[in-house]
């Protein structure tokens, strides 16, 4: 297990960097931590980190309205209240009313795990510090039953955030950090080619220089990303648009290009 | 080791703790950094920075730091000792003639000579294994130069110091700096701040806690006990002030931003939007445009917005004395007798966080802006950047 170098998947392609970022992540057994512009594969990289080690994956979404104790255990007293009205068995019993969250049963996998904890950022600002001592100590305690549940194998946690909130320092220090660079033409390339490997040659040149320009032109309102770039090449070679109109015509620019205003823009500077 | 590094990193604004440098020290003793600059880079600064904002203060801190060993040449005796192993020689000189049979492909083999014998350096040295960063990186070096002597081929970390430099060099995360005049997505972040501080108001226990009745309720036998608990909301109301007037028109797309950030920040109880063209007077307008007529009187804002909202006002502060301070000064609207700065004397005194948002503000004192340097001394200034925002954000909160 302390071997496994990440190297990225047949589906996912990764850099350099990400790969370095990973296995530092777990070799110092801390989580990883990954920002990036929307599109750029981060919680991609959890399921290709999971497909890569051969290890179940785990996935925790963090909602506006998500508490941290939800990641730990949900004592369901409602169900507890319902069967004390009728006087069911086992009321007294409150363990079997202790559901654990997503973070729970990752610590209580008999096997190592990927715990994805998606877009930590949606949640409230002081959710990340009500997680530090369980990311820390790899352990929490039920109040309610006395049971302390700590991890049996450490699970490798990647954390991902789209900089809607300022993570609190605390919780920073205690991750390793990279920031997903927008990929350059040559990796992008290498991505589109792992979706499509039959792409034809023309089309993927045009749409990629198409995809470019509309990402320098300046006053852009929301640049393109990754997955919209894939969304368009799909419906490019659906539609079977052959690869000379693109630049001109610009076909399906919608998927590309989202915003009204983009919209305009785009078709005024005539990328 | 590289505690130079470390306080040039803390001299550069970047707050490392001892934890994380403790934890780049044993990144690098467990080898983690291979014994590349490069690599070293890429590692520091996944440990050591937790935002892309402060990337290039790192690289900045990195150029400093390690300019030096980009031209080092010296080589140590200890490494020399190291070096001078016959299998290094034969395997240098096999790559050479490899490299040599292969003359057309001179780039890819160049690194792929590297690449080889990096891997045998790290596999067969132990001294370069457990050894630290530095004796890599100067092993790397001189190796460089070793190179040159096998045979002509430039074999070494050459390379790995000029692309860790490079990414160095090219400070492409300079965009990504907190002190940049900051766009729409960046305002929202910080205009969420206003929330950050507000969840904990004095308000009273309004909410039903079904969780906490029911266990109560479970604890009693079943007889119901009623828990209340305070609401989570957000009690900010928010009244922004905006110059519409000349001198802003090179903003105007910045402040459309900061508008539109406002408004998409539904987390406020209330927002009240107001513009004034240069300066406040006894009038404020409905729209940008700021026509005559469409327009509301600044005294009736006073008695209809309470003074618990949080005011902020966004104007470059640089009218004309006379437009400040002149009773007759207001070329658009009527005064209602006073000057712009009495106006203003009225806002600070009617409400009790006001702050001005600045996007062109003068660093430091500047005395020869005479409206903006009488207005700061009015209402805390900030400029509009990312830092300027989120510092005003947080003055709107605290008390006082």
């Amino acid at each position: 297990m302390e071997n496994q170098i990440f190297q990225g998947t047949k589906e996912y392609v990764a850099s350099e960097e990400l790969m370095a970022s990973v296995n530092i992540a777990i070799a110092l057994k801390k989580p990883l931590l990954i920002k990036g512009e929307p599109g750029t594969g981060k919680t991609m990289l959890a399921e290709a980190v999971a497909k890569a080690f051969g290890k179940r994956l785990i996935i925790w979404n963090i909602k506006s309205t998500t508490k941290a104790q939800e990641g730990l255990y949900v004592y369901d007293t409602i169900q507890r209240l319902y069967d004390g009205q009728f006087g069911e068995e086992g009321v007294d019993d409150i363990a079997r009313y202790i559901k654990l969250g997503k973070l729970g049963e990752a610590f209580d996998s008999d096997e190592q795990v990927v715990l994805l904890i998606d877009e930590i950022d949606k949640a409230d600002l002081e959710f990340p510090n009500d997680l530090l001592w369980e990311l820390d100590q790899m352990e929490f305690y039920i109040n309610e039953t006395k049971r302390t549940v700590r991890a049996k194998h450490r699970p490798i946690v990647i954390i991902t955030s789209n900089a809607e909130k300022e993570l609190p320092d605390a919780f920073l220090r205690r991750c390793i950090f990279h920031y997903i660079d927008f990929p350059s033409p040559e990796l992008m390339e290498e991505i589109v080619r792992v979706h499509f490997p039959n792409v034809e040659e023309n089309l993927l040149k045009n749409a990629m220089d198409t995809f470019y320009n509309i990402r320098t032109i300046r006053d852009i309102r929301k640049k393109p990303s990754t997955s919209e770039l894939i969304d368009w090449i799909n419906a490019l070679q659906i539609g079977g648009i052959s690869a000379d109109t693109i630049k001109s015509k610009l076909p399906f620019i919608g998927v590309v290009v989202k915003k009204d205003e983009d919209l305009e823009l785009v078709r005024h500077e005539g990328v | 080791m590289f505690i130079d590094f470390f306080h040039t990193l803390r001299a550069k604004g970047l707050r490392v703790t001892l934890g994380e440098w403790l934890t780049l020290q044993e990144a690098l003793d467990s080898g983690l950094c291979g014994s590349s600059l490069t690599q070293f880079y890429y590692v520091a600064r996944m440990i050591l920075v937790k935002s892309e904002t402060d990337f290039d203060k790192f690289d900045m801190a990195f150029e400093e730091c390690f300019k030096a060993a980009q031209h080092e040449t010296e080589v140590g005796a200890q490494m020399l000792r190291w070096l001078d192993k016959s299998d290094m020689q034969e395997l240098a000189h096999e790559e050479a003639r490899d490299h040599l049979n292969k003359i057309e492909d001179i780039q890819i083999d160049k690194e792929d000579v590297e690449e080889k014998f990096r891997q045998r350096l790290k596999d067969q040295d132990s001294e370069h294994n457990g050894g630290s960063f530095w004796i890599g990186t100067m092993g790397k070096t001189s190796f460089g130069n070793m190179g040159g002597n096998v045979g002509g081929v430039r074999v070494g970390g050459k390379t790995g110091y000029q692309s860790a430099f490079s990414v160095v060099g090219a400070r492409k995360y300079r965009d990504f700096r907190d002190d940049r005049v900051l766009d729409n997505r960046q305002f929202q972040l910080a205009f969420r701040k206003l929330r950050q501080f507000s969840s904990r108001l004095d308000i009273p226990e309004t909410e039903l806690d079904i969780e906490g009745t029911v266990d109560k309720t479970c604890n009693n036998g079943g007889c119901l006990q009623i828990v209340m608990k305070k609401p989570r909301k957000n009690a900010v109301k928010l009244l922004l002030l905006m110059d519409s007037g000349g001198t802003m028109i090179p903003f105007s797309s910045l402040l459309n931003d900061l508008f539109q950030a406002v408004h998409k920040s539904n987390h406020y109880k209330d927002v009240k939007t107001y513009y004034f063209h240069n300066c406040i007077y006894s009038k404020l307008y409905k729209t940008p445009e700021c026509e005559n007529g469409d327009w509301v009187d600044t005294e009736w804002m006073f008695r209809n917005v309470d003074s618990d909202y949080k005011v902020i006002i966004v104007g470059d502060a640089a009218m004309a004395p006379e437009e400040l301070y002149s009773d007759s000064g207001n070329y658009r609207g009527p005064n209602g007798g006073l000057s712009g700065y009495e106006w203003l004397k009225l806002i600070k005194r009617k409400y009790k966080k006001v702050v001005w948002l600045n996007p062109k503000m003068a660093p430091g004192r500047a005395p020869w802006r005479e409206a903006e340097t009488a207005i700061k001394e009015l209402f805390p200034m900030y400029k509009l950047t990312v830092d300027g925002l989120n510092q005003a954000m947080i003055k709107l909160m605290v008390n006082k």
